[in-house]
């Protein structure tokens, strides 16, 4: 899967056309974009599960009009907020409006102010969409190489079958490949903070409603 | 035009590693919801897929009027059959369009289907709680239709 085709269409086409395996290897590459997606709006974890749930299941029934590198992510990233602003919105009409209280989704858009906060939202997703196109191995090392508190490299080397002293390397050319990926292309080719194909235009409408 | 700070491998690695971490908080359940997805794929060519067209959820409110016992109004159109839903806290009635008997099965993922009738006018009722995604599947003497799914 290292060459030739995107492995994302492949994949794409393979689950469309009945595969379940190819439908696992999608769920398994793209849970972390649709987990910060949804985080980003603060829900409870009981919402949370249910936009994701919902995700999902809408996939399994539209993936037969993804075959496109860009279409994927793109359909997640849209459709979780989407779903997301719909609690928020069922929410807003259903708590009594309290004009003295700030509610929480103000109090959560004051922790750094909105522009850094969507900034970072759309870099994260750019970054995990492009972590989605690496190769199995690169990805596994990377997340490996990501957690906190940090694993050993004897760790890692034992969980990948890395040997110590390919790590570095590896990861090096992990983080080369994920430059080349299709989704961090397209972020680095448009402004910051300019949503494109997989910026947040339901992350925009959250802080400045009516101007989506 | 500068570099972007993502050339260089440590500042794209700290990046990329926040962002990870901070997807890792439940990543768990999303990645078993998902595996469990496919199971509701549906192969039938000649279903009827209804989108949600209309969602009383997404219609602007006023601020100051908000009413908790408000009843959520759905709409799912596929011409030439359409669903209309009525979702409450502890039932769901329902309309076929155009008014007629139908069997309707309501799925809902990691719970068991319930079939249920609608009458000569096309009414329908589920008199229950439902939370979490769920769809409705529809057959009238005319047309079969599923819906999208909608987490309640």
């Amino acid at each position: 899967m290292d060459d030739g085709g995107n492995p994302i269409t492949w994949l794409v086409d393979a689950a469309t056309a009945g595969d379940e395996l190819a439908w696992q290897e999608i769920v398994n590459r793209y849970s972390p974009l649709l987990a910060s997606v949804i985080r980003s709006f603060r829900l409870s974890p009981a919402e949370t599960q249910d936009i994701a749930q919902t995700v999902w299941l809408r996939l399994v029934e539209h993936l037969a009009g993804l075959r496109e590198p860009r279409a994927l992510p793109t359909w997640i990233i849209t459709t979780s907020k989407r779903e997301a602003l719909r609690y928020v919105s069922n929410r807003r009409r259903t708590v009594p409006h309290d004009p003295l209280a700030p509610s929480r989704l103000d109090t959560a858009a004051e922790d750094v102010g909105p522009d850094v906060d969507l900034l970072r939202a759309e870099q994260h997703e750019a970054l995990l969409a492009g972590l989605a196109e690496l190769p199995p191995r690169q990805r596994e090392l990377l997340i490996l190489l990501a957690e906190d508190p940090p694993l050993s490299y004897a760790e890692i080397s034992r969980r990948t079958g890395t040997p110590v002293g390919s790590i570095g390397p590896t990861r090096g050319r992990a983080l080369e490949r994920l430059r080349q990926t299709v989704a961090f292309r397209d972020f680095l080719a448009r402004p910051p903070g300019q949503a494109g194909p997989l910026g947040s235009a339901a992350g925009r409408g959250l802080d400045q409603p009516g101007q989506g | 035009m500068t570099e972007h700070p993502w050339h260089d491998d440590q500042r794209l690695f700290a990046d990329l590693s926040d962002a990870i971490r901070e997807a890792a908080d439940g990543l768990g359940s999303i990645g078993e919801f998902g595996r469990g997805a496919y199971a509701w794929r549906t192969i039938d060519e000649d279903l009827l897929v209804a989108s949600l067209s209309f969602d009383s959820s997404l219609e602007p409110v006023p601020e100051q009027r908000s009413s908790p016992a408000e009843a959520r109004v759905m709409a799912f159109t596929a011409a030439p059959l359409s669903v209309e839903l009525e979702v409450t806290p502890d039932r769901i009635v329902g309309q076929i369009i155009p008014p007629g008997p139908a069997e309707i099965r309501v799925e809902m993922a990691g719970e068991v289907t319930v079939r249920i009738e609608a009458d000569d006018a096309g009414f329908f009722q589920l008199s229950r709680a439902v939370r979490g995604p769920l769809r409705l599947r529809c057959e009238t003497a005319s047309a079969r239709l599923v819906t999208e799914w909608v987490p309640l």
